[in-house]
């Protein structure tokens, strides 16, 4: 009861929060520092294994020019457009290779040993393909990172539509709350159909966190802890959103007086958001 | 001090600080500096793209990446997570301990190093 007779002079002399944010919101933080240490071991543990290994690019150049006979050789130096004429050649479903491109062109890299258990796959070389439908059919084209860039762009975009959220519930207005809170479940939904659609390509490849028919098998293990811990984030995110959004069509912030806790949920979106941005830069830019 | 004493009491109320229940006042800072950062990150996702395809991967343009995600790290903590309108002491609690994640970094990739000269 004595609280009221503390001074009060200086943020840390008690009697009010020293940092003036709610125990709630500051606890997200706190959580939040917590999950990206956690996000960096991940991460910084990719970046040693990887780094131990020599890329495809050193692979091509030590590949004997007898095996790389059909592409070009100049002065005995094989270079990095190898690759891209084995992408002509192999990578395009053509009318002869079907459904079995993939097969097909990892069975020819795997031949002339860009693919191989001591080579770390290039992310150009593994993830380079776009889902296509009716007149638009990418089936079997060499597109990398596209799919990834407009994962990147969802999720962005799903962040944008939170802080609306969030800048919605400063002026209590519990319709645009709704609204805002909607599309970024939207975007949630469309980055899990998206991760579900990048991990089946894998899969399909021959994939699995012990085998890795474009490299170390290493690569794949990461591949499915990295990107599955992010995705289960963004699973959790997409929960807690929806919580939210049906507490608010409640009334529940409108009778608390504040709308805080879309805040709170809004802090953790955010950081899955800038989580995906690592996870790109180092999983499929590097 | 439980939640009761202060039931009737303003929830915003500093001088009545009850951390079971007080928050602060909330201020909306508007939309504008909101899409002005989407626009930006945009773009800089679009720097990445454009790199990706026009140089060969080399050390440089692994930098280039990393400082093109430091950056959009950036516009997201400070302007998607308000950390630019908290106050000083509780950014820097947050921040400072990140510098540990450099020192990592560094060690894990000359460890990194290290394995690979046993291939």
């Amino acid at each position: 009861m004595a609280t009221h007779a503390i001074s009060k002079s200086s943020p840390w002399s008690g009697g009010k929060s020293p940092f003036k944010v709610s125990y709630g919101k500051l606890m997200m933080w706190v959580f939040l520092l917590s999950d990206a240490f956690t996000f960096s071991s991940l991460l910084i543990g990719y970046g040693a294994l990887r780094y131990s290994f020599p890329s495809t690019e050193e692979a091509i150049t030590e590949i004997s020019a007898e095996k790389l006979s059909d592409v070009p050789v100049t002065d005995g130096v094989v270079h990095f457009d190898v690759t891209e004429n084995l992408i002509e050649r192999y990578a395009p479903a053509g009318e002869h290779h079907g459904d079995h491109h993939t097969d097909y062109f990892i069975e020819k890299m795997q031949e002339t040993g860009i693919f191989s258990e001591t080579h770390w796959p290039s992310p150009d070389l593994v993830f380079n393909h776009f889902p296509g439908f009716g007149i638009f059919d990418f089936h079997g084209m060499h597109l990398p990172l596209f799919f990834v860039s407009l994962m990147t762009l969802i999720l962005i975009f799903s962040s944008v539509t939170m802080v609306l959220a969030v800048e919605a519930g400063q002026r209590k207005s519990k319709s645009e709350v709704s609204k805002w809170m909607l599309w970024t479940i939207l975007g949630g939904f469309a980055f899990l159909s998206c991760q579900a659609w990048e991990w089946t390509q894998f899969i399909q490849a021959g994939a699995t966190p012990w085998v890795n028919p474009y490299g170390p098998a290493t690569f794949a293990a990461l591949f499915f802890l990295v990107t599955g811990f992010h995705g289960f984030h963004v699973f959790s995110g997409v929960v807690l959103n929806v919580i939210i959004y049906i507490n608010n069509l409640k009334g529940t912030y409108d009778d608390r007086g504040h709308y805080e806790m879309v805040e709170k949920v809004g802090l953790y979106w955010h950081f899955v958001d800038l989580v995906w941005v690592f996870v790109f830069t180092f999983f499929y830019l590097i | 001090m439980s939640a009761t004493t202060h039931s009737n009491s303003n929830i915003h109320d500093e001088e009545n600080y009850d951390p079971t229940v007080w928050v602060p006042e909330q201020h909306s800072h508007g939309t504008k500096d909101i899409w002005m950062k989407f626009w930006i990150l945009l773009g800089l996702t679009i720097i990445d793209v454009v790199f990706y395809f026009a140089m060969d991967p080399s050390m440089a343009r692994n930098v280039l990446f990393i400082v093109l995600g430091v950056v959009k790290a950036i516009y997201i903590v400070g302007t998607f997570m308000h950390m630019k309108h908290e106050k000083l002491s509780l950014a820097s609690m947050i921040i400072v301990p990140m510098v540990f994640i450099l020192f990592f970094v560094y060690w894990m990739l000359y460890e990194g190093n290290f394995w690979g000269s046993f291939n």
